[in-house]
């Protein structure tokens, strides 16, 4: 375990140092998180709250039902896509053998790589958030902080898991990841980001019922909106919970048996 | 490449015969699958892929303390045969042990004591300092704190680097990323180092100096057991005890240099005899 978390820190100060170089790109991320949350304030302006089902029976306005789904969504994708591009890059700069050869596991390796995504893409949704607060007057008063910490736990596990499998894909595939494209297109439209889900068409509805963000976003926006309980969201978090605990070691060994095929086929570092 | 089946390259020691080899590549077959284009997808959907043959029915033992320079024309098997050794890449026939463990059943095996010298400059994170490189590669392996720190400066010295750890490899010459190169793989201190044509791409001074740091102080001070890819034959001398010839996927045989030199057959001519039939002089 000491070791584990030993390497957890070689790899969060090799990608520190090396983001450190690309200063730009860390304020235009910025700028980019401000201007949505500008552009989320005048759509909310024209939105009524009795647009939809959901945003009237919760009192929501619309800012705030949007600012905890883009901002999630968004933290989502990054979880999403971390891994494929983590190996990615490594292939394209041509590290991932030499680590590969190291005395780590190959999961543990693409496991490791993403976690100063994990890291900075949290703080840019805290930044997100804050903004909201101090900027747009989002009321979280009322946070279950204990209830909202667990839902997204669950959560994030989940979209480990998928990013795994999407690294996998990127593997095998070297170009064009459907794990990411389906998951992540997907989530966009039917996952509750921008609007409430009851907004579409019924048989979207239906199918919306198959997009773990969901769960994730109706459980966050009750927590943190709305204060709600563990036991007022315990049907969300026990349906992500289950999808957590199939996807995660599926996810793991779908990776390693990937990784075993491209040495197999000597195509592990095409790109 | 090839489908013949290859004479075994069995290399005799001067080691009792009971000493079981550190490394025994049997009977191993590397085929590459190639991926389908467009047209063969629309012509022939359910044809199999093809494939390319890199090796044929390998076989090789290396013993503790050897020093063998594999040759071979370009695209002749001899990174392949390495990588294999190295457990990068798993064989699709045969068996490759190292210390006895299969590289296909325990892949962790060869990673723990066999260090592989990518050929490939962009191995490293060229954004970071080479200090900042192998402190990163040297926490895969398991070292950390002061270990690790010692760990570097010794080795920064060692491969003569002391004043540029704290360099960016991107201003690293191409001699300077070998040698850092070299540094990365003996951060685990392996048993058996691989070198993928060391040499490859330095202008004459630096291709001495590697040279010399390899024979100097990883053989001689270090007593690490060498395979060496190498298109050159006067660096196979200098080098290695040993040489095994690889052509179109096929061990085309081995010698010891020792034995080679008394009967006043040069490494040139030995591996021309195997590569172009050519009579040695």
């Amino acid at each position: 375990m000491m070791s584990l978390m030993r390497k957890a820190v070689a790899f969060i100060k090799r990608d520190f140092s090396i983001e450190s170089g690309y200063q730009a790109a860390f304020v235009m991320g910025l700028v980019e998180s401000l201007m949505l949350l500008v552009i989320l304030s005048f759509v909310g302006r024209l939105v009524s709250p009795t647009a939809s089902g959901t945003l009237s029976r919760s009192g929501l306005h619309y800012f705030p039902f949007a600012l905890i789904g883009v901002a999630f969504a968004r933290y989502f994708d990054i979880m999403l896509r971390m891994f494929s591009d983590s190996i990615r890059t490594a292939q394209v700069t041509g590290c991932l053998e030499a680590m590969l050869s190291s005395r780590t596991g190959s999961v543990t390796i693409v496991m490791l790589s993403s976690l100063y995504s994990l890291i900075s893409g949290g703080l840019q949704l805290l930044l997100i958030l804050l903004g909201g607060v101090l900027l747009f007057g989002v009321n979280l008063q009322h946070m279950n902080v204990l209830a909202t910490l667990l839902v997204l736990l669950v959560s994030v596990s989940i979209f480990v898991g998928f990013g795994v499998l999407s690294a996998a894909a990127i593997v095998w595939l070297k170009k064009g990841d459907p794990i990411t494209w389906m998951l992540g297109g997907l989530s966009g439209i039917l996952g509750g980001a921008y609007f409430p889900v009851d907004v579409m068409p019924t048989w979207m509805q239906k199918i919306s019922v198959l997009i773990p963000v969901k769960y994730s976003l109706d459980a966050l926006r009750l927590t943190m909106l709305q204060g709600a309980s563990l036991a007022t969201v315990a049907k969300p978090v026990g349906t992500l919970a289950i999808i957590a605990v199939v996807i995660l070691p599926v996810s793991a060994a779908i990776f390693a048996a990937t990784i075993r095929k491209g040495r197999k086929e000597g195509t592990l570092m095409a790109y | 490449m090839t489908t013949t089946n290859a004479p075994s390259a069995l290399i005799s020691t001067e080691r009792s015969a009971r000493e079981s080899p550190l490394i025994e590549v049997q009977d191993v077959t590397m085929r590459f699958p190639i991926p389908k284009r467009y047209r063969e997808w629309v012509l022939a959907p359910l044809r199999p892929r093809r494939v390319f043959t890199a090796l044929t029915n390998a076989d090789l033992e290396v013993q503790t303390g050897d020093r063998i320079a594999v040759m071979g024309p370009n695209g002749a098997g001899k990174t392949t045969l390495l990588k294999l050794i190295a457990g990068v890449l798993l064989p699709t026939e045969g068996k490759v042990l190292v210390n006895g463990h299969s590289t296909l059943e325990q892949n962790a095996a060869p990673r723990s004591s066999v260090g592989f010298v990518f050929n490939e400059e962009r191995s490293f994170f060229w954004r970071l300092t080479g200090r900042q490189n192998l402190e990163f590669f040297g926490a895969l392996d398991n070292l950390y704190g002061r270990q690790l720190r010692e760990r570097i400066e010794y080795l920064l010295e060692l491969v003569g680097l002391p004043d540029a750890g704290d360099k960016v490899v991107s201003a690293y010459s191409t001699g300077m990323k070998q040698r850092l190169a070299l540094a990365r793989v003996l951060m685990a201190e392996p048993d058996v180092l691989i070198l993928d044509e060391p040499t490859r791409a330095l202008d004459p001074v630096a291709c001495d100096e590697i040279i010399e740091l390899i024979s100097t102080t990883i053989h001689r001070n270090l007593r690490k057991t060498l395979l060496i890819a190498t298109h050159r034959p006067e660096e196979a001398s200098l080098l290695c005890n040993k040489v095994i010839v690889v052509e179109g996927g096929t061990i085309r045989g081995s010698e010891s240099i020792k034995e080679l030199n008394a009967k006043g057959i040069t490494v040139l001519d030995y591996y021309r005899q195997l590569v172009v039939g050519g009579r040695p002089s």
